[in-house]
C-alpha cells in the first residue's frame, strides 16, 4: 500500500460562538494515501465541505490536527501554506470560479502567475494544461463563451497546471448535465491513473462516488462509513497516530525546525514528496464521540 | 506574484469598469489640475518678482528717509485714503512738499552702522527734466528719469547693455516706449544720442543735454516707466535744477539709498538702527512685498480649493474600491484559496488606487501644462495683457512642482486605497468562495 500523504486526526470544526454555535465536524480521523481516489459523500450541511476545506488547508480546524507526509501544519505560516496550495493541490470547484472576461489562457495561468513564474515559462505550461484537458483551441477564447463543461475542463487545466500532488474537487459535476460530468469525472480518473495525482471529490452524487477507489460517508459531522478495505475500528488509533507522527518528526526535524520561515519550494517539496515509514492506518472513528 | 503582473492587473481591472474608473480619475484630475496650476502660477509670479527685485538693486537694497518725512507719507496716503490719520500739521522748518531733509549729522551716521554699506549710499535726487527728443523728430516728450539705485544692479534690457556708472559721457538706458516715438528702432537706437532739456519755469533759460542711449529697459513693474542715467547725468541735470535754489535748499537731501549686509544682518535690526538716529527705511520686501502677498493670498485660495477636490476625490476613490472589493469577492476567494497572500491582496488594491491617482494627477498635469502655455502665449501677443511684460511667464512649471504633486496625489490615493485594500485582504478564501 502507498505512504500516507493526508493525515486528519480528530478534527473539530465548529462556527459562531455559545448558543448560535454550530458544529460542523464532531471528531474526524482518517488518512489519505499518495495517489488513491477518495470521494467524500453526504448530504448538504453533512460537513463534507467543511472537511475538505480542512483538508486542503483552506481553513483551521477548531480542534484536531493536520499532517501532511506527516508534518504538523498547525502551526504553519501562512506564507508557506500559501505555497502549499499554490503549488502542490489543485482546486476544482461546482461554480468553476473563473474570470469570466478573461480569457481561457489567463485563467489557467492564475496559479503560476500567484507563484511567479516567468512569462513564457507560464503560458508554455499553461498551453500544455489545456492540451490535456482538449482545450488548446479555445485559448483565446473569453471564458464566459465556454460551455459548462468547457468551463470544468479549464477548471482542471488551472488545477493542473501547477503540477499538482493532490486534486480537490467539490461537486465537480454539480452543474453539468450527467453526459459531459461523465466527461469531466473521466478526464479527472485519468490524472489519476496517469499522472497518479491523488483525488479527492466531495459530492452527493453517489454513481460518480462508485467510481472512486473509496467512499467515506459522513453525516453530522462524523464519518458513518468508509469503503477502504483496511477500515479497522481500532481502539487504539489515538496512540498508532502519535507514533506515526513522532517517527515523521524524527526524519524531518530539520524541516520544521523552522515552521515560521518559508524555505522556499524544496522545503514544501520535502513535505509531499519525502519517503516515509509511515504504517498504514486508514480510518478511526473518534472514539471520545461515539 | 510579480510586482509587475500587480501593476498590470491593477490596470487591468480599473479597464474593467472604465466609466467608473474614469468619474473617480476625473475627480482626482480636477484637483491635481488646480493644485499644478496654483503652483505654476506661483513659480511664474515669483519668478517675475525676484527679476524685478534684482534688476532694483537685489536683497540689500534700502531706501531711506527721515523719520518726519515717512510720518509725513503716511499720514498723506492716510488722510487721503482711509481717512484713518489725523491731519498733518504745518511747520514753518520744512519745504512745501511736507519733507524733512536728512541731515548732514545723520548720513554720517549711516555710514557708521554696522552691516551698512557706507561706499554704496546715494543721495536721491529727483531729477525734473521738462522733455526728451532727438535728432529725427520735431515732437517733444515728457520723461521720468532717475539715477541707477545702489549695488550691482543689472537693468533687465531689451536691446544694448548696462550703465557706465562712473564714466564722464552722459548715458541713459531709456524705456522701450520712447524708442518709437524718438523716430528710431531698437535695432538702430544704441549708440545714438538723444536730447534731454531742461527749462527753468521762473527765468525761462535752457540747457540741452545729449545722452547716449545705452539700452532699451524690458518693461517691468519695478521700474514704472523710468529711465536710468548714470551719475555723471544725474548731477549735471540736478545742478541745472537747482541753479536758482536758496542755498540752504541746494544741499537738501530728502532721501537715500544704500546696501545693507543682508546675508548677515536681518533687515529689522538695520531697520532699528536707522529709527535710533531718526530715520525710517523701506526694503525691497516692502516696497514690492505687497504684490507678493496679494499674488499669495489669491493662489492659497485656490490651492485650498484644490485640496478640497482632492478629498472629495480620496472619498471617491474608497468608495470605488469598496464597490470593487465587493463586485470581486469570489476573485479575491480564488486568489487566497491558490496561494496569493493577504500582503499581495493588499498591495494589488492599493496599486489600483496609487493607479487612480497617478493617472489623475498625469491628466490634470498635462492639460494644466498645455492650457497655460497656450495662456502664456496668448497674454504675449499683440493686445495680452502680459504683451509689455515680455519676461513674465504667468505660468511655470518646474520639475519639482510636478513630481511633488504626483508623488502627493498618489499618497493620498494609497491612504485613500488602505481602507478597501485592507478589507480585500482581510476577506477569507472559503467565505469569499461561498459568496455568490
Amino acid at each position: 500500500m502507498s505512504k500516507t500523504l493526508i493525515s486528519a486526526r480528530s478534527l473539530r470544526k465548529s462556527y459562531g460562538k455559545r448558543n448560535s454555535k454550530f458544529e460542523a465536524l464532531r471528531g474526524v480521523t482518517l488518512n489519505i494515501h499518495e495517489g488513491e481516489s477518495v470521494a467524500i459523500i453526504g448530504k448538504s450541511g453533512s460537513g463534507k465541505s467543511t472537511l475538505m476545506h480542512l483538508l486542503a488547508l483552506l481553513d483551521k480546524p477548531t480542534r484536531g490536527e493536520i499532517t501532511l507526509n506527516g508534518h504538523p501544519t498547525a502551526r504553519l505560516h501562512a506564507r508557506k501554506l500559501n505555497a502549499i496550495r499554490n503549488k502542490k493541490f489543485g482546486f476544482v470547484f461546482q461554480s468553476f470560479f473563473m474570470n469570466a472576461n478573461d480569457t481561457v489562457l489567463n485563467n489557467v495561468i492564475l496559479p503560476l502567475k500567484i507563484a511567479g513564474v516567468g512569462y513564457r515559462e507560464r503560458h508554455r505550461r499553461a498551453i500544455s494544461a489545456l492540451k490535456t484537458v482538449d482545450l488548446d483551441d479555445k485559448r483565446n477564447n473569453k471564458a464566459s463563451d465556454l460551455s459548462g463543461g468547457q468551463k470544468q475542463r479549464v477548471c482542471i487545466a488551472r488545477a493542473i497546471v501547477n503540477d499538482p500532488k493532490v486534486i480537490f474537487a467539490d461537486e465537480p459535476t454539480g452543474n453539468l448535465d450527467s453526459a459531459t460530468g461523465d466527461k469531466i469525472i473521466n478526464l479527472l480518473f485519468k490524472l489519476n491513473h496517469e499522472k497518479g495525482i491523488t483525488l479527492i471529490i466531495v459530492t452527493h452524487d453517489q454513481d460518480l462516488a462508485n467510481k472512486c477507489q473509496r467512499q467515506i460517508s459522513i453525516k453530522d459531522g462524523r464519518i458513518v462509513s468508509d469503503s477502504s478495505a483496511d477500515v479497522e475500528q481500532d481502539d487504539d488509533g489515538d496512540e498508532e497516530i502519535r507514533e506515526i507522527v513522532a517517527e515523521s518528526e524524527e526524519d524531518d526535524d530539520d524541516d520544521d525546525a523552522t515552521p515560521d520561515k518559508f524555505e522556499g519550494d524544496n522545503n514544501i517539496d520535502g513535505m509531499l514528496d519525502q519517503k516515509h515509514p509511515v504504517r498504514h492506518i486508514n480510518i478511526e472513528e473518534d472514539e471520545e464521540d461515539l | 506574484m510579480k510586482l509587475l503582473d500587480i501593476i498590470r492587473d491593477a490596470n487591468a481591472n480599473l479597464l474593467r469598469n472604465k466609466l467608473r474608473s474614469f468619474l473617480t480619475i476625473l475627480a482626482i484630475f480636477i484637483g491635481s489640475f488646480s493644485i499644478i496650476s496654483t503652483s505654476a502660477i506661483q513659480a511664474g509670479v515669483n519668478d517675475f518678482i525676484d527679476q524685478q527685485v534684482d534688476s532694483y538693486g537685489g536683497e540689500g537694497y534700502l531706501a531711506v528717509v527721515s523719520k518726519d518725512s515717512f510720518d509725513a507719507l503716511e499720514g498723506l496716503t492716510g488722510a487721503m485714503g482711509n481717512g484713518n490719520s489725523a491731519p498733518i500739521e504745518y511747520k514753518e522748518d520744512k519745504i512745501q512738499d511736507g519733507m524733512t531733509p536728512i541731515t548732514n549729522e545723520q548720513l554720517d551716521k549711516i555710514k557708521k552702522i554696522d552691516g551698512i554699506d557706507g561706499d554704496s549710499l546715494v543721495e536721491q535726487k529727483t531729477l525734473n527734466i521738462s522733455y526728451v527728443s532727438s535728432k529725427k523728430t520735431d515732437k517733444k516728450y515728457l520723461i521720468g528719469a532717475e539715477a541707477l539705485p545702489p549695488g550691482n544692479i543689472k537693468v533687465e534690457t531689451t536691446t544694448g547693455g548696462q550703465l557706465d556708472l562712473q564714466g564722464d559721457e552722459y548715458q541713459i538706458q531709456l524705456e522701450k516706449k520712447y524708442v518709437d516715438v524718438l523716430g528710431y528702432t531698437e535695432d538702430n537706437i544704441i549708440g545714438e544720442k538723444i536730447q534731454l532739456v531742461v527749462v527753468d519755469q521762473f527765468k525761462h533759460t535752457q540747457k540741452t543735454f545729449n545722452v547716449k542711449v545705452v539700452g532699451v529697459i524690458a518693461p517691468g513693474v519695478v521700474s514704472m516707466g523710468y529711465s536710468y542715467v548714470n551719475n555723471k547725468t544725474a548731477d549735471d541735470i540736478y545742478t541745472e535744477n537747482t541753479k536758482y535754489y536758496p542755498a540752504e535748499y541746494k544741499d537738501r537731501t530728502v532721501a537715500v539709498a544704500v546696501n545693507y549686509d543682508y546675508e548677515n544682518h536681518s533687515a529689522k535690526e538695520i531697520k532699528d538702527k536707522l529709527e535710533d538716529i531718526g530715520l525710517s527705511a523701506m526694503t525691497i520686501d516692502d516696497i514690492i512685498g505687497s504684490i507678493k502677498t496679494f499674488f499669495d493670498i489669491i493662489l492659497t485660495v485656490f490651492k485650498i480649493f484644490g485640496f478640497i477636490a482632492l478629498l472629495a476625490a480620496a472619498i471617491g476613490i474608497i468608495n470605488t474600491l469598496f464597490m470593487s472589493v465587493q463586485e470581486r469577492t469570489r476573485e479575491i476567494g480564488l486568489d487566497k484559496a491558490l496561494g496569493m497572500s493577504s500582503a499581495r491582496v493588499f498591495l494589488s488594491f492599493s496599486i489600483e488606487a496609487i493607479s487612480l491617482g497617478f493617472w489623475g494627477s498625469v491628466f490634470g498635469i498635462t492639460v494644466s501644462m498645455t492650457l497655460g502655455n497656450i495662456a502664456n502665449n496668448i497674454f504675449h501677443a499683440e493686445g495680452g495683457f502680459l504683451e509689455s511684460f515680455p519676461s513674465f511667464n504667468l505660468a511655470t512649471y518646474t520639475i519639482k512642482d510636478i513630481i511633488i504633486v504626483t508623488v502627493l496625489i498618489m499618497f493620498i490615493s494609497f491612504l485613500a486605497g488602505t481602507l478597501p485594500a485592507r478589507r480585500a485582504a482581510s476577506k477569507n478564501p472559503i467565505d469569499a468562495l461561498r459568496y455568490e
